[in-house]
């Protein structure tokens, strides 16, 4: 992911997010300040070629946030299927602050199914695991 | 009324959770090998602690995110994982220590082997991660640990001679059989027994557990300011005892047992008894803010949901991790490794990595665009600048002094 900015600032009706700066990494929150998980990379819509853009063209769209197996190929490079991602959908985002805020609970999320599968499978069958610690 | 006891508390839990088992083990054998020669470098270490948790805890207050999230967003996700990896590595050695540390004092004190003792302390760790409330765990480990001061009692009843004790410490009398690259060894040793970075894990969040606001910051800064410093003064003492008892019969500490001989001179059974539930409680509160600092730099690196003010089940991944931790301990001290070796290594190792922790806390509490009005001072800046000069140089001679002395064998 280069460093680029998001909006057009011209078209721009808000402010101007830096991905690097304001989105990459950041901590994500759900709607109820559930820590979600941090954005590993982000997805864009297609572009061409990244050389000889004809002016005119429209700029690429934020589409999601991502998280899980990316963290390894954006570290090492490469690429996962498209399948492989998990998105959250950058119209699902409320707020861009010092921790990015979805409007949604996290509990939907594919980002959050590793978390759904260790409660549901291991911390929810130990006894105590869904009780206020004392 | 209720805002000083409030401050008590923490200025006596502060106290009691100062040591662990590596203060103690450490202390004790430079004790025995150098007298009190290198009680300089516990004041160095206590005021470096200081420093370091009073800008993590302001950080942690003020922005209300603990310090892996920051890593993480500061650094990248590569040196991040880097960052990850070791200070992850280096806790888990620190756990094991502390889980061997319970059971070798529970031995001390039932005579039955630690080695049997182990399941036992790691399964209390776990049970009291589990279920205990934060601020329980954190008040009743840290009240008992008091019963350290102990060590400081039987110095007293040692009747030493103060003036050697000062002289020790002072003119930093020759060993003649020892080394001087073991000395900065063991001085490097201490430093990182003091500076040990799961404190800062955990005092970092501990802070966004317990909800700190800019407001009970001073409270906070009161607890370590006060406490810490209380809690080096113990160290000293059990350097002291170890000095005045073992030194001159030549008995370098390897044994949790040969902590106890001082006190048992100075005072009897009744003592070793008062400060062996000291060591148990000073062990097991660090073993739980070990195995609590592992699940929280993996958690906040990740951006999973953790935290002790949450359910297990809303913290599915975070507990998942402090079991499978506690577990590798019990597991690596179940090859009868010298649970005191582990120990002396895990605080070299510690002093090795603690640039990687204190350099990004120190670059966001300078950065006014995290902390507002709550930014670094000149005096705080000052000290804090001089203190990564320390941590630096003592990060990049431990590697080489260990292989020259071997460890300090």
């Amino acid at each position: 992911m280069k460093r680029r900015h998001m909006l057009d600032p011209e078209a721009a009706t808000g402010r101007v997010l830096d991905a690097q700066l304001h989105l990459l990494d950041r901590q994500v929150h759900d709607v109820a300040s559930v820590p979600v998980t941090a954005v590993s990379d982000l997805e864009i819509s297609d572009v061409d070629s990244i050389q000889n853009i004809p002016p005119g063209t429209p700029a690429p769209q934020l589409i999601a946030l991502l998280s899980g197996p990316v963290l390894g190929t954006r570290i090492f490079g490469g690429r996962p299927p498209p399948s492989r991602l998990q998105r959250i959908a950058w119209s699902d985002v409320d707020e861009v602050g010092v921790v990015i805020r979805l409007a949604v609970k996290g509990e939907t999320l594919d980002a959050t199914w590793a978390e759904r599968w260790v409660r549901d499978h291991i911390i929810g069958r130990i006894p105590g695991g869904r009780h206020d610690p004392e | 009324m209720k805002r000083i006891f409030a401050v008590a508390l923490g200025i006596l839990t502060a106290i009691g959770g100062f040591l662990d088992i590596g203060d103690m083990v450490t202390n004790a054998v430079v004790g025995s090998r150098f007298g009190l020669s290198l009680a300089w470098v516990v004041v160095l270490g206590v005021g470096g602690i200081c420093v370091f948790a009073q800008m993590s805890g302001r950080v942690a207050a003020v922005s209300g995110r603990a310090t892996f999230e920051l890593i993480r967003e500061r650094l990248g996700p590569r040196a991040a994982l880097a960052n990850l990896g070791a200070s992850f590595l280096i806790n888990l050695m620190t756990v094991t220590a502390e889980i061997g540390g319970v059971a070798l004092a529970l031995e001390l004190a039932s005579s039955v082997s630690y080695v049997l003792w182990v399941p036992f302390a790691g399964l209390a760790v776990w049970l009291v991660v589990w279920r205990v409330r934060f601020s329980l765990l954190e008040n009743v480990t840290g009240l008992l640990g008091l019963s350290l001061i102990g060590f400081a009692v039987a110095l007293f009843l040692l009747h030493p001679s103060w003036l050697d004790l000062g002289r020790q410490a002072l003119q930093q009398v020759e060993f003649s059989d020892e080394k001087a690259s073991t000395y900065w060894y063991y001085a490097i040793a201490l430093f990182g027994a003091a500076m040990t970075p799961y404190e800062v894990f955990f005092f970092s969040s501990g802070a966004v557990e317990e909800g700190w606001k800019s407001k009970d910051l001073n409270q906070s800064r009161a607890n370590v300011i006060v406490g810490f410093p209380l809690g080096g003064v113990l160290s000293i003492a059990l350097a002291g005892c170890a000095a005045v008892v073992l030194l001159p019969q030549s008995i370098q500490v390897s044994t949790l047992g040969q902590l106890m001989l001082p006190i048992a001179v100075a005072a009897g059974k009744l003592l070793v008894a008062v400060v062996l539930l000291g060591v148990v409680a000073a062990t097991f509160g660090a073993a739980l803010e070990t195995t609590l600092s592992s699940g929280y730099t993996l958690a906040q690196f990740f951006g999973w949901s953790w935290g002790k003010f949450r359910r297990p089940v809303q913290a599915a991944r975070f507990h998942l991790v402090m079991i499978v931790v506690v577990i590798v301990g019990v597991g690596v001290l179940f090859t009868g490794v010298d649970p005191v070796l582990v120990t002396e290594l895990s605080v070299v190792f510690s002093a090795i990595a603690l640039p990687l922790t204190y350099i990004p806390i120190l670059i966001i509490a300078n950065d006014p665009q995290y902390m507002g009005k709550l930014v670094n001072g000149r005096f705080t800046g000052a000290v804090a600048v001089c203190y990564l000069g320390v941590i630096l140089a003592a990060s990049l001679a431990a590697i080489p002094l260990m292989i020259i002395t071997g460890a300090g064998r």
